[in-house]
């Protein structure tokens, strides 16, 4: 029920936009569009409020709170990530 | 300065920056508030539709305003007084207006078409639930052409408007004005009359 007005935009393009919404980096027609789908879409103001959850938790973290075992296995998986391995 | 109006979040929360705002203290104004982005922004009463929250607040705005397609932005802004006619009940009667005016609009489409049976049907209904149900059944029938499209918007209207979903049920209701007038201009129009809705039900002044 979302196209008959061209300024309207779609979940998908939301969920591609959010990362950029959170970081103030998104020109202002822009913002104005994701915030007005946002009063729209309860799927999509719950996606960006678990978002922000994730964030305000990782923000948490330290280093010193990754046990040294886990910290490897997490190396290994991104070393072999780059490589183009599972 | 200028006044004009702002949606929050319950507990005073900015929707999108998640911030809270400062509240004025017995009677009195409450402090200016300067977001960490910069900006605040604000309604005036014909960009209401677009913002609908929990709360809607009478601000005053500081420093140069500029007005944007629909809304206003300031470096800074304070509560003035909590408008205390627009809760839940107000949210629900909105979306139910909303919903009818789409529905009127699907029966005179329909009876331009010679179906007066199906307008009728859809006229019916009193209540939203009820509502969705004839005008979905009549969206099915594609032998109604443009009022069984239209049908389909007022059955996704009146049900968003049952579930107190009342700017989505609001929005659809402006899509459906650009079909059934075959006009983009009817979409502004629609906002327009939604705007003086709700100033009307929550007593602002509409200019």
């Amino acid at each position: 029920m979302s196209a008959a007005r061209p300024t309207d935009i779609a979940c998908q393009e939301v969920v591609d936009l959010l990362t950029d919404f959170l970081e103030g980096a998104l020109d202002r027609k822009t913002r104005t569009r994701l915030e007005q789908h946002l009063v729209l879409c309860p799927g999509c103001t719950e996606y960006l409020r678990q978002l922000r959850l994730t964030i305000g938790a990782t923000r948490r973290l330290s280093e010193a709170e990754i046990p040294e075992q886990v910290k490897e296995q997490l190396l290994d998986v991104f070393r072999h990530w780059h490589r183009g391995v599972e | 300065m200028q006044a004009a109006w702002k949606f929050l979040a319950p507990g005073q929360v900015a929707p999108f920056g998640g911030v809270r705002w400062p509240v004025p203290d017995r009677g009195a104004p409450a402090p200016w508030f300067r977001p960490p982005m910069g900006e605040v922004f604000a309604c005036r009463v014909a960009d209401l539709p677009w913002w609908l929250d929990a709360e809607l607040w009478e601000v005053e705005l500081e420093g140069p305003v500029s007005t944007l397609e629909s809304q206003l932005v300031a470096p800074a802004g304070r509560l003035l007084r909590r408008v205390a006619a627009w809760d839940t009940s107000a949210l629900h009667d909105y979306g139910a207006a909303c919903a009818r005016r789409a529905r009127e609009l699907a029966v005179q489409v329909l009876l331009e078409e010679g179906r007066a049976a199906e307008a009728e049907l859809l006229a019916n209904p009193t209540g939203l639930l009820e509502m969705a149900r004839v005008a979905r059944t009549l969206s099915a029938d594609a032998s109604v052409r443009r009022g069984a499209n239209l049908a389909g918007y007022v059955a996704e209207s009146a049900t968003r408007a049952a579930q107190g979903a009342g700017a989505a049920a609001a929005n659809i209701a402006a899509n459906a004005a650009v079909i059934g007038r075959r006009q983009p201009s009817a979409f502004d129009l629609e906002r327009e009359w939604q705007a003086r809705w709700l100033a009307q039900r929550v007593g602002l002044p509409q200019h």
